[in-house]
């Protein structure tokens, strides 16, 4: 393995820990939505996209859209790493006068490209983003991570198409597969599959990966990037509370605190307290 | 005379002005390039004209993200598919992260949507984006005045929404002259501190006939035109309140939640008057000819005449 990628993966780990803490310390939050797109993240602000923390608002920066916002605390902690803010500010999560809303907030904290949390909401955010790097001749890339249960909403589809007739090669939209939503098995719930022949259909470049491996993931971003006249959807099965055994068995995870015995076993398994 | 064929054109006209000053100006079209008579606009400017489609919500979520890049986005298309199909686009992703958008609402009230129906009569659309903070909100009386309008919020950073009608409202304003302060309450008629007229858009031309008729009767009115209900400028009419005491708000828009809640709000909290509230009387109404619907539903220029005087003797009856 290489050095870039064991590294990464290992970044992946430490916002899992900060996740978990985060949630445990704020005593309140999403923790197992933030676990299974953990890698997308790591992957994605540790490597992939063009930022500047020093100067968030940096116009040629590649934008980042958290559409599934509850997950909110992994993207927390990934700014937090790059240097946005410092990391303690992570356990004011939701708290009052805390820069970190239960859900992003565009105007409260820097490094959040736009306010979310609203299920469905950012692709179609992101379709714009696109347009206007297009329009003003940018040559950043707007990547959005959406969840598999907020492709129920409508707005999801409507953006869909819209991204197509304008040929935005410059969206990358990850969906973060967990099979799972608040009321049970996305599958159960709603009649959204099959998803992957649903965004073929809609004449989406498609990819299906494993997203939980960063060597997928990082592939799978290098090949939307080179792909031309077509957004992209990347389709990574992922596993709710991935990293944390008891939340990966047990979907009331989607927002619970861990009592004190269960953070102790969470932070022992992400590689323990001591660790940094 | 208005050169103008409607507020519809007039709008179509401003944003060529604005596309030719500055290039962060664009629109977004949701199926809409017909009805707001943008076709010109989309063949001068191909570039700076986004068609997305029959998908109000998806057309102000692009419109936010353009917004969070530079760029002022206007979307413009029937005011009910703004407020209400994307009512939560245009409050989470425009308003709450006070994003430069500007909304362009058609068929505002029951003038608008005429002969359309319910469907496409919107009469709850100013009460709805009331309630939500960041927004300004306009409600121009003419086309000469929608032009203004439109170049004044273009220029106003933040959320905006502005009303244009359908193409059947009357010519009020001198074209040479299009003032439009934003935010700022006009007095057109001072006859006298008998009673204040209060009202906001098209339906402006019936409060100056009713004016004109209540002063051949010898009672003076003040017409008071508050083309911009949000920021509301309670501190410039609360005088006028206070002088007259008696107060009539007519609007092309549900009683509930426009002009007349807005000033009945002035009232209780600043300035003690007798109010009547002329509007639609919170029922639905129907198709219609568009002058025609006005007088049947309670707006006609008789119906404010006698809510006038019925302002006054509540005001006299309380003294």
């Amino acid at each position: 393995m290489s050095c870039e990628l064991s590294n990464l993966i290992d970044k992946a780990r430490l916002l899992r820990r900060d996740v978990v803490e985060t949630v445990y310390r704020a005593k309140d939050g999403h923790p197992s939505p933030a676990l299974s797109c953990a890698d997308i993240v790591a992957a994605l602000f540790f490597q992939v996209m063009k930022l500047d923390p020093q100067n968030p608002k940096w116009e040629e920066r590649d934008r980042f859209i958290l559409s599934k916002g509850h997950a909110c605390p992994v993207v927390y902690a990934a700014l937090a790493r790059r240097g946005y803010f410092s990391l303690d500010e992570l356990p004011g999560l939701r708290s009052l006068g805390s820069c970190l809303q239960g859900h992003p907030c565009m105007r409260k904290t820097a490094g959040i490209d736009m306010t979310s949390g609203s299920l469905g909401n950012g692709i179609s955010v992101g379709v714009g983003m696109a347009l206007a790097a297009k329009y003003l001749k940018k040559d950043y890339n707007t990547y959005v991570i959406m969840g598999d249960g907020e492709l129920q909403e409508g707005i999801v589809w409507e953006a869909a198409m819209a991204a197509v007739k304008h040929n935005l090669d410059n969206l990358i939209v990850f969906v973060d597969n967990n099979g799972l939503q608040s009321g049970g098995k996305v599958s159960d719930v709603s009649g959204l599959m099959p998803i992957y022949e649903k965004w073929q259909a809609f004449q989406w470049h498609c990819q299906e990966i494993d997203g939980h491996n960063m060597g997928e993931i990082l592939a799978a971003i290098e090949k939307a990037q080179q792909t031309k006249g077509k957004p992209s959807l990347i389709l990574a099965h992922t596993v709710k509370g991935k990293g944390v055994p008891y939340m990966e068995t047990d979907n009331s995870w989607h927002k619970r605190v861990p009592t004190d015995a269960e953070y102790k076993e969470a932070m022992e398994i992400l590689g323990g307290m001591d660790c940094e | 005379m208005s050169s103008y064929k409607g507020s519809r054109e007039a709008f179509a006209a401003a944003m060529m002005q604005l596309a030719e000053e500055d290039p962060r100006y664009v629109t977004i079209s949701p199926d809409s390039m017909k009805a707001m008579r943008m076709v010109g606009f989309a063949e001068k400017y191909p570039e700076k004209f986004f068609e997305v489609g029959i998908a109000e919500q998806n057309a102000v979520g692009c419109a936010a993200g353009m917004a969070a890049c530079g760029l002022v986005p206007f979307v413009a298309t029937y005011s009910g598919f703004i407020t209400m199909r994307a009512c939560e686009q245009v409050r989470t992703f425009v308003a709450y992260p006070q994003l430069n958008v500007k909304l362009v609402g058609a068929n505002g009230g029951i003038f608008g949507g005429e002969r359309e129906g319910v469907t496409h009569q919107f009469f709850e659309d100013l009460g709805i984006l009331r309630s939500i903070p960041e927004m300004t909100i306009v409600v121009p009386s003419d086309a000469s005045q929608v032009f203004a309008a439109t170049l004044a919020i273009a220029k106003h950073p933040g959320p905006a929404f502005m009303r244009v009608a359908s193409g059947r409202e009357a010519v009020i304003f001198d074209e040479e002259i299009p003032v439009f302060e934003l935010g700022k309450a006009r007095k057109l008629v001072t006859y006298g501190n008998d009673v204040t007229l209060m009202t906001c858009g098209f339906i402006l031309s019936r409060v100056l006939k009713a004016a004109e008729v209540l002063k051949a009767e010898g009672i003076n009115a003040t017409v008071l035109e508050v083309h911009t209900l949000k920021p509301l400028d309670s501190e410039g009419f609360a005088a006028v309140l206070k002088a007259t005491g008696a107060v009539v708000t007519v609007e092309d828009h549900n009683v509930i939640g426009g002009l007349g809640s807005a000033v009945a709000e002035v009232i209780a909290e600043q300035a003690p008057a007798s109010l009547v509230r002329i509007g639609l009387q919170d029922v639905f109404p129907e198709s219609g000819a568009a002058e025609a619907l006005l007088d049947a539903y309670k707006m006609g220029v008789d119906d404010i005449v006698q809510a006038a005087k019925l302002a006054m003797a509540k005001r006299d009856k309380s003294k």
